[in-house]
């Protein structure tokens, strides 16, 4: 079914939005100090490590975009999020009310909830 | 984004963005070169070159011996094909969305809510079995089609702005 397609791909895309985001901010918000304090190690290897995730970010999110028939805008801010420290954690709930809740829920009053 | 009645309103006729289903006057490819597709293939190029650009410089950092950059010389390839796949699924899109090809066969929006009729029929069953008045069916099917007016204009605006990015 279409559904469970939609719900495995929403789980990925959730799982790797909070890891990469929280390692982003991590590598923002310890790393980059630490490393212009002179030691530089936390900001290396977090950063390798947030460039491997973030692959796997874009790959899941690009899947559930195209699950969801997301239009170009959408999609660019979903795909792009992984690389903003905090975005994916606000694009991730935009994405849910917006997209994936209307989407999962398929009937009419989640319609109507998709405007506001 | 939420006017999509009065957006549709403002799109001034023979606008690229026909109805479902409808035929297309000229080559399909010919929005292809439209000032907002042609910035798009621009932006496209300029960042697929730019990200092997940094690919590039990331490998002659990592051969004089930083071997951080190892990862990212592997990365940024990586991101170059990932927009050309992207850019390619956008025309591949707007090709189908020309055609009106929306058939359930091509993943398109009708096959997204497959199991919806089967949920609104199996309410409506119910409200029948229960004699419930019609109005609450009404307001059902209403709601309904405003539901499916709504995904309609979605699809539509969907290939009104491609080239924004």
């Amino acid at each position: 079914m279409e559904t469970v397609a939609v719900t495995r791909a929403v789980l990925r895309y959730r799982v790797m939005a909070y890891v990469t985001g929280t390692v982003l901010i991590v590598l923002c918000f310890v790393g980059i100090p630490l490393q212009v304090a002179g030691h530089p190690v936390v900001a290396n290897d977090v950063g390798v490590v947030h460039g491997i995730l973030y692959i796997i970010y874009l790959v899941f999110a690009w899947r559930l975009s195209r699950l969801l028939r997301l239009a170009n805008k959408p999609t660019v801010i979903m795909l792009l999020a992984g690389t903003v420290p905090i975005m994916t954690f606000i694009v991730e709930r935009w994405i849910t009310r917006r997209f994936i809740r209307p989407a999962l829920s398929g009937d009419a009053p989640s319609a109507q909830a998709v405007r506001s | 984004m939420e006017n999509a009645a009065s957006a549709d309103s403002a799109v001034p006729a023979g606008d690229a963005v026909p109805a479902p289903g409808a035929a297309q006057d000229g080559p399909a490819w010919r929005f292809l070169i439209q000032p907002r597709w042609l910035a798009w293939h621009l932006l496209m190029v300029v960042s697929f070159w730019g990200m092997l650009w940094l690919g590039d410089w990331q490998l002659h950092r990592a051969l004089t011996g930083n071997g951080l950059s190892w990862a990212y010389t592997f990365e940024w390839p990586l991101f170059a094909g990932f927009a050309v796949v992207f850019w390619a699924r956008t025309i591949r899109d707007e090709f189908r969305l020309k055609r009106g090809d929306v058939t359930p066969s091509s993943d398109a929006d009708p096959n997204r809510f497959a199991d919806l009729p089967a949920r609104i029929a199996g309410v409506r069953a119910v409200q029948a079995g229960t004699a419930e008045p019609a109005d609450d069916e009404d307001e059902e099917l209403t709601a309904y089609n405003a539901y499916l007016a709504r995904l309609n204009a979605e699809v539509k605006r969907h290939g009104r702005w491609h080239g924004l990015g």
